[in-house]
């Protein structure tokens, strides 16, 4: 799961947290709706897009259990 | 790293801790409740209470969707998780939360298989590699949480994925907060109003709490910062002698929410007739269950369950911390019998939990006793 970020790390489990966490968008799969994300490290999450669409590659995406919620700084 | 960095900043921090200081009317004391688990987090591991005046006092509130699940709850998943064929699959958290008769992750030794997960979406893909088994994903979180497994469902339906079902126990953040405030002898001032939730509902379903029961509400974000600027304004709000709704978490929340995840909620969920949370009674539509339109994808309706209510264990207090009646420290089988090892409470499972909060940042001691 190292691969992957944000998951329950420092002590925290995001989820249960209602904790979110910025990610940049990489590539789109606009068919099925989900974008291949990244944190500041580089590790890369696919996220479901259906809440704050359309996106696109390099936008910021405030994610929550798997899901984008916001686009942080967007309203 | 931007909406991060900036929001760390240690002059700020003094900066906003010196305003509240000049706000506060002498000889009065404040009691602020920060509804969700993730402020009780951001609180301790940046010592904000210790950036607080004496007479300024943080209670914790009911917003950990792990610890509110009770016990009958986590039995009903262990019976389904125990059945021929399936692979039961929840968030970490959950895995610690005992029942009656043990935990998910007890039952996962005893043989069952039960897979941790960080998103429903995850959940979805072990069903999509496990065709001949069926996955059910345990769904808990409030509204910033149900939009996602509401998503997978239609997601789910969408690609023909029909060994994916869900157990859902999602719960609702406005009737607890109203039964809080109905609470006889609970004296709260004022909220730092849960941030995400709000990104997903809006500001209007919390309009009651200033407009119905006098108090401040400020939905706050989730950095340092954040929480010292929801803390400022309330008590702004507080010594000007009036009581609004306000929006502290603006690069994040809508005051309408987010109109796309609340027709899913609509579409998918509806809400159960009553709910009962650990600690704090049975409360009125507090909870979602799967709609009719859904049903095929609903683990309750495919499997029997229990259904059992069950008393919480005499020795926990977890129901008066999660009200804000009595501080983690306070419970008698804090840190003693109960700690996050061997947690007799849900409040002390998860680290958004305010006993687990204590505990693991070292607030063993009474604040007010020189340590």
């Amino acid at each position: 799961m190292s691969a992957e970020p944000h998951r329950c790390e420092d002590g925290t489990c995001i989820t249960c947290g209602d904790v979110a966490v910025p990610l940049r968008v990489l590539s789109l799969d606009a068919e099925r709706g989900l974008a291949l994300c990244a944190d500041e490290q580089g590790r890369r999450e696919t996220v479901e897009i259906a809440l704050v669409a359309p996106v696109r590659p390099g936008e910021r995406l405030l994610v929550h259990a798997g899901t984008a919620i916001a686009k942080p700084g967007a309203l | 790293m931007r909406y991060v960095e900036e929001f760390r900043d240690p002059a700020l921090g003094r900066a906003l801790s010196a305003q509240i200081l000049s706000l506060l009317e002498p000889g009065r004391h404040y009691k602020l409740m920060e509804v969700c688990g993730g402020h009780t987090h951001t609180i301790y591991k940046y010592g904000i209470d210790d950036l607080l005046p004496e007479s300024v006092e943080l209670v914790h509130g009911p917003g950990c969707p792990v610890c509110v699940i009770p016990m009958g709850r986590v039995d009903d998943g262990i019976a389904i998780a125990g059945r021929e064929g399936v692979i039961f699959a929840c968030f970490g958290d959950m895995m610690r939360v005992p029942g009656s008769r043990g935990t998910l992750l007890e039952a996962k030794a005893a043989g069952a298989d039960v897979r941790v997960v960080y998103s429903p979406l995850d959940a979805l893909r072990l069903a999509k590699a496990n065709p001949d088994r069926d996955v059910v994903f345990f769904a808990i979180g409030f509204e910033t949480t149900a939009p996602s497994t509401a998503l997978t469902l239609k997601r789910a339906r969408a690609e023909g994925v029909e060994n994916f079902l869900c157990m859902c126990s999602h719960v609702t953040i406005v009737p607890p907060l109203r039964a809080l405030l109905d609470s006889p002898g609970l004296e709260l001032d004022g909220f730092i109003g849960p941030g995400h939730v709000a990104t997903i509902v809006g500001l209007r379903p919390f309009e009651f709490v200033a407009a119905e029961y006098g108090r401040p509400f400020v939905a706050a974000g989730f950095e340092p910062l954040d929480v010292l600027q929801s803390i400022e304004m309330i008590l702004r709000q507080l010594a000007a002698g009036r009581a609004a709704v306000e929006n502290q978490y603006t690069r994040v929340v809508p005051y309408e929410g987010n109109p796309a995840a609340l027709r899913a909620l609509e579409e998918v969920f509806e809400l159960r007739p009553e709910f009962e949370w650990r600690g704090m009674g049975t409360i009125p539509e507090s909870a979602l269950r799967i709609a009719d339109e859904y049903a095929e994808l609903d683990a309750e309706r495919r499997y029997p369950v229990p259904g059992e209510r069950v008393a919480d264990p005499l020795e926990c207090q977890c129901g008066e911390v999660l009200k804000g009646a009595i501080k983690p420290w306070e419970c008698r089988v804090f840190g003693t019998s109960c700690t996050p090892e061997h947690a007799i409470g849900a409040c002390m499972v998860s680290p958004e939990g305010a006993c687990a909060a204590y505990y693991n940042f070292g607030r063993l001691a009474r604040r007010e006793e020189p340590v």
